[in-house]
């Protein structure tokens, strides 16, 4: 096991800056997940850390060793693909020994650490099958197994789920935690999917064009995220962006408020004359447990809402209210009131 | 009356002329190869007496005279060396080669394509005489060596690297990677993750080489003076008597053995073949 280092991490492709200066700190044994947009550099920077692209600049160290130029094979560090990366022409058994046999590590030994990893994955029986023959979930358990048998320091995961159906993603995002919590290795997973991030991870990191946005559990995220752009990522729906002037009804704002957020699920619909807010329900959205209402409000906004239970009709007219500890006030830079006032 | 017939006799019907038409079509590529097969058990005049492809009497003994003429086992075995040799050395440097173009990123990789295609783009007749005087002067004429390194360097490696280029270009870039992260060299990955996985590739480059290679006359002309060296098809233009008129007999009876290991080698591979085609086709 093994803790992780970034200091100003850069990398460039020609002119092009996809990585700007990432500072960070993984310590031993923690999850630790990568979110953020497409094209935010989330897989260049975990592609980095495992060696398959190199650091431009700054130092990249994996427990007190700086793995900049250090080769892939050699940092200690196991990586699950996203298309799995199974060798198509062996089977289960010699696609989890092919690093062990290319270490040279001695064949018995090899075999102990394959058939330890196939039992902790339920992997035994498909031992002799090749990836052809096994199913998505299956594939994965292999790519994992495959990772697990060389005991490296760190894991990495470059959007092991994104193939998978929706009811299979959920099984092994189950799996994956239960696994972490049996290794106890430090592990860095990336995903677009912000519920897998909330699901998974000790601390999310958030990117935006290369660079880090937040850094925080969770919960921290959720609660006190430091910018819009990190507002309006975690959580779903996505958090509503009102300017100062169309929450006033909400009540008092820190001075230099530019817009306030409130989450969908945090607005509760009353009578039209007795909401801080008003407005005309648009749209209904029936999801089952819930319902996904588009209000739009009297200022011109649309503010989406969740709600428990019956939903009014379209076109009714409603009131909307929200605790003011649910209330996320934002400066025109687009950052938190509270790291303006510290 | 088509209007009365159930499905399956309608069905029945179709296969029947499909059956029907293929076999017509087929006729102008069987019938000389059944002729050859005929022929070689055949007195030199009957060949050219009442055409008929069962012979009156069957004359093994021509496969025996093919041998008793010239050292016909010796330039079989020539052929046969010849042909494994340049297969192996071409499926060796052809793969590497296609692997480096198709997935190493390096200064000049278009312009070395390129330079390849042009190559192929010459007529072999035009290099036959720089090729000469360059072998002439590495004192190489006489021996097999040109016939061995002239189509491994030549038309045939550049197909086979085509060929091999198509289908590493299709190969998964993450498996590159999970093999980097296995502890793999840039080699380690060609010869234990890419050659694994292009076998129909290698089947295919296998087979045109090994054909090219047995069926090479112009090379065997030019290159080859001394019998005991000749190569079949040498060999199969040797059958003649005093006056240099061909003795059809033999001629057709060594052609008869000449073809043996050409259809072992297809019937064998046929699938990967085909399989190789289709995928560099679809996937290039």
């Amino acid at each position: 096991m093994s803790s992780l280092t970034l200091r100003n991490l850069q990398k460039r492709f020609g002119r092009v800056e996809v990585i700007r200066g990432v500072d960070l700190d993984v310590a031993d044994g923690e999850f630790v997940v990568f979110v953020g947009p497409s094209g935010c550099g989330k897989s260049t920077l975990l592609r980095m850390i495992s060696g398959l692209e190199d650091v431009t600049d700054g130092e990249l160290r994996i427990g007190d060793r700086v793995v900049n130029e250090v080769q892939p094979a050699k940092r200690g560090v196991a990586m699950v693909f996203q298309s799995y990366a199974l060798y198509p022409h062996l089977n289960v058994r010699d696609n989890m020994g092919f690093g062990l046999k290319v270490r040279k590590v001695p064949g018995p030994e090899r075999e102990r650490r394959v058939a330890e990893a196939a039992a902790l994955l339920k992997l035994d029986a498909l031992l002799e099958r090749f990836p052809r023959e096994l199913s998505g979930g299956q594939r994965q358990r292999v790519a994992i197994g495959r990772a697990i048998v060389g005991h490296p320091d760190v894991f990495l995961f470059d959007e092991p789920l994104s193939n998978l159906d929706a009811e299979l993603r959920v099984h092994m995002r189950s799996e994956i935690a239960a696994l972490h919590k049996r290794l106890g290795n430090t592990m860095i997973y990336v995903t677009h999917d912000q519920v897998e991030a909330m699901t998974l991870a000790d601390k999310i990191v958030v990117l935006r064009d290369g660079l880090v946005e937040q850094v925080g559990s969770p919960r921290e995220l959720y609660e006190r995220p430091d910018n819009i752009f990190v507002a309006q990522f975690i959580g779903s729906p996505k958090m509503n962006i009102l300017p100062a002037a169309s929450a006033a009804g909400f009540g008092a704002q820190p001075a230099g408020t530019a817009s306030v957020g409130i989450r969908p699920e945090h607005l509760s619909i009353v009578a039209p004359d007795r909401g801080q807010l008003s407005g005309k329900v648009v749209i209904t959205e029936y999801t089952g447990a819930s319902s996904l209402l588009h209000v739009a409000l009297d200022s011109g906004e649309t503010c989406l809402v969740v709600i428990d239970g019956d939903s009014p009709e379209a076109d009714a007219r409603v009131g909307l209210v929200a605790a003011s500890k649910d209330l996320h006030h934002f400066g025109a830079d687009g950052r938190a009131q509270r790291n303006l006032h510290g | 009356m088509i209007g009365s017939l159930t499905q399956s006799q309608l069905r029945l019907v179709k296969q029947v002329c499909w059956t029907i038409s293929l076999c017509i079509v087929a006729i102008p590529f069987v019938f000389p190869f059944l002729w050859m097969i005929s022929s070689g058990l055949k007195g030199p005049l009957e060949i050219f007496g009442q055409p008929s492809l069962i012979p009156t009497s069957f004359r093994w003994n021509n496969y025996v005279e093919v041998f008793n003429y010239q050292p016909f086992a010796r330039q079989y075995f020539n052929s046969l060396y010849i042909a494994v040799t340049v297969t192996a050395l071409t499926l060796f440097i052809s793969s590497l080669a296609g692997y480096a173009l198709a997935r190493l990123r390096f200064a000049g990789a278009a312009l070395v394509a390129l330079f390849l295609v042009s190559a192929l783009m010459v007529p072999e007749e035009v290099t036959i005489i720089p090729n000469f005087f360059l072998i002439r002067w590495l004192g190489l004429s006489d021996t097999h060596w040109p016939l061995i390194l002239l189509p491994v360097f030549g038309p045939q490696g550049i197909v086979g690297t085509f060929l091999m280029r198509q289908y590493f270009l299709a190969l998964p870039k993450e498996l590159e990677e999970a093999g980097k992260m296995d502890g793999l060299s840039r080699f380690g990955i060609w010869w234990r993750i890419a050659l694994p996985m292009s076998r129909p590739a290698l089947a295919a480059v296998a087979i045109i080489t090994f054909l090219n290679s047995w069926n090479l006359f112009l090379e065997p002309l030019i290159f080859i003076s001394s019998l005991e060296k000749f190569t079949l098809p040498l060999a199969l233009s040797n059958f003649t008597d005093p006056y240099g008129s061909p003795l059809w007999h033999l001629q057709l009876a060594a052609t008869t053995l000449a073809v043996v290991p050409i259809l072992i080698v297809y019937l064998m591979a046929q699938r990967q073949i085909i399989e190789s085609f289709a995928l560099s086709g679809v996937k290039g």
